[in-house]
């Protein structure tokens, strides 16, 4: 056993004086574990955060589902079959660190989730219209989470959140390299397949750059206690500059009259964003929301019998 | 020992090698070798032959370790070619994993049960761990969780 994997902290017995004491100890790289008298501040951000991710997961998961029977081949449906036990897999995951932080319950976040009061990712807001658009969502918006993922990883300080991630993070690795596997075949393919994945370009680039969110406020809570490492614009930029040339070297047509690249700055600058479509999204009234969220609490109410039979409801761990 | 088989020994020992560099898509710091997936290397007619197992067989991984076997061997000077085959026999236990691997997986809060089932923390080190879903994230994996540090913790199977 190595010292990373057993913090001597990990007993969870920290109690801090005030918020200062407790930010100072965030500074010194302290990791925060749930036994910890932590400030409750940091306790309902954490957890709004937590609940948020394990919700995309959940419905990011459901969406590969939808495509696991039009997968062309074998091996592809192989591959989403697994893709989507990951994602409910990570979602299991993260609602247990979150449960336990005593704010919400899991089925009690599972109902906010599918009566529409809590949020997800924008990406899952939209409509995956062809197998293109499938693998759009698997080059251009894995990439997306995964930059954000291992950027909240890198300085994480609530420790169960830390080790989930650290798995999630490698996990998502995988998939990205199946993601770019799947944009080569279509990319050095026919026309017609060049054609298609344009047309899903035209449809996930902005909803992929928006992931990021907007620019983060300047005394951000979740940066000032190192759930987030960067900042939303920084990790945006840095997409940014990977991805446009990426797609123009495959000869795909950025879905912005104004993108281009400035000679003084050295890097690509991209037209004013449109924050409106991610706003709605976050209101659940994006393209896709009602579609999405009734078919995701259709499934919850299909299953009911299954934990009733099994007298799941609050067994067990959180 | 002739000089010819010494020679041999060590192209074979540089195969191995090879083989052992290629990690699990997955964990990308843990090599195949030490996860008990490499069951044989050797000189065929063609060139070489890696006989691989995987630990389950509905694995979405298998392609993508079997293409990075092949270009880690082919990259050698004296190999031409590098066939992977993934063999059905014998069948993958946990018991393949090696100490090394064992450790590796502990950093990512994935752990090994023990001859009488019991599971210990690899966060805290306390026995109160207890399984809560037989389906994790991935096909190979289970899920617990431990009361001492409240952790989940994942289970190799």
């Amino acid at each position: 056993m190595t010292a990373t994997t057993m913090p001597a902290t990990v007993s969870g017995l920290n109690h801090w004086a005030g918020l200062d004491e407790f930010e100072a100890f965030i500074d010194d790289g302290g990791m925060v574990e749930p036994g910890d008298a932590m400030p409750e501040v940091y306790r309902q951000e954490v957890f709004r955060f937590i609940e948020f991710h394990a919700n995309s997961e959940l419905m990011g998961g459901l969406t590969e589902r939808d495509w696991i029977p039009k997968a062309p081949g074998l091996r592809l449906k192989q591959i989403f079959l697994a893709k989507t036990q990951d994602e409910i897999g990570h979602a299991h995951l993260l609602y247990m660190v979150a449960a336990d932080m005593g704010v919400k319950g899991r089925t009690e976040m599972l109902e906010d989730l599918f009566s529409g009061r809590s949020r997800f990712h924008n990406v899952f807001h939209y409509q995956a219209v062809t197998w293109a658009d499938q693998i759009a969502i698997a080059y251009l918006v894995d990439a997306a989470a995964f930059a954000s993922q291992r950027a909240v990883f890198a300085q994480c300080s609530y420790g169960p959140y830390k080790r989930v991630l650290k798995r999630i993070v490698a996990e998502e690795g995988f998939h990205m390299r199946h993601g770019e596997e799947m944009l080569l075949r279509m990319a050095e393919g026919t026309p017609v397949q060049h054609q298609m994945f344009q047309e899903a370009l035209n449809r996930w680039w902005w909803p992929a750059v928006q992931l990021f969110g907007p620019d983060s406020a300047p005394d951000d809570p979740l940066l000032r206690w190192k759930i987030k490492s960067e900042r939303n614009e920084d990790l945006r930029d840095a997409y940014i500059q990977k991805y446009v040339p990426l797609l123009q070297g495959y000869r795909f047509q950025i879905p912005d009259d104004g993108v281009h690249f400035n000679e003084e700055a050295g890097k690509w600058v991209v037209s004013e964003i449109d924050w409106e479509p991610l706003k709605a999204t976050m209101r659940q009234g994006g393209p896709d929301s009602k579609r999405r969220i009734t078919n995701a609490a259709n499934n919850w109410a299909d299953t009911a019998w299954v934990r009733s039979a099994f007298n799941l409801e609050g067994a067990g761990a959180p | 020992m002739t000089a010819a088989t010494q020679t041999q020994n060590t192209e074979l020992e540089a195969v191995e090698a090879a083989v052992a560099s290629v990690c699990d898509p997955e964990y990308p710091d843990v090599s195949i070798r030490d996860l008990g997936l490499v069951e044989s290397v050797e000189f065929a007619k063609q060139g070489v032959l890696v006989g691989l197992i995987p630990t389950f067989s509905g694995c979405p991984a298998l392609a993508m370790i079997a293409a990075d076997v092949r270009h880690a061997v082919e990259a050698l000077p004296r190999v031409s070619t590098c066939e992977v085959v993934w063999l059905t026999s014998p069948v993958w236990s946990t018991s393949r994993i090696t100490p090394a691997a064992k450790d590796q997986l502990a950093s990512y809060t994935v752990v090994l049960r023990a001859k009488d089932g019991g599971l210990r923390c690899p966060v805290c080190g306390s026995n109160s761990v207890s399984d809560q879903s037989e389906a994790g994230p991935t096909r190979c994996r289970s899920v617990a969780w431990c009361e001492s540090c409240r952790n989940v913790v994942e289970v190799m199977r």
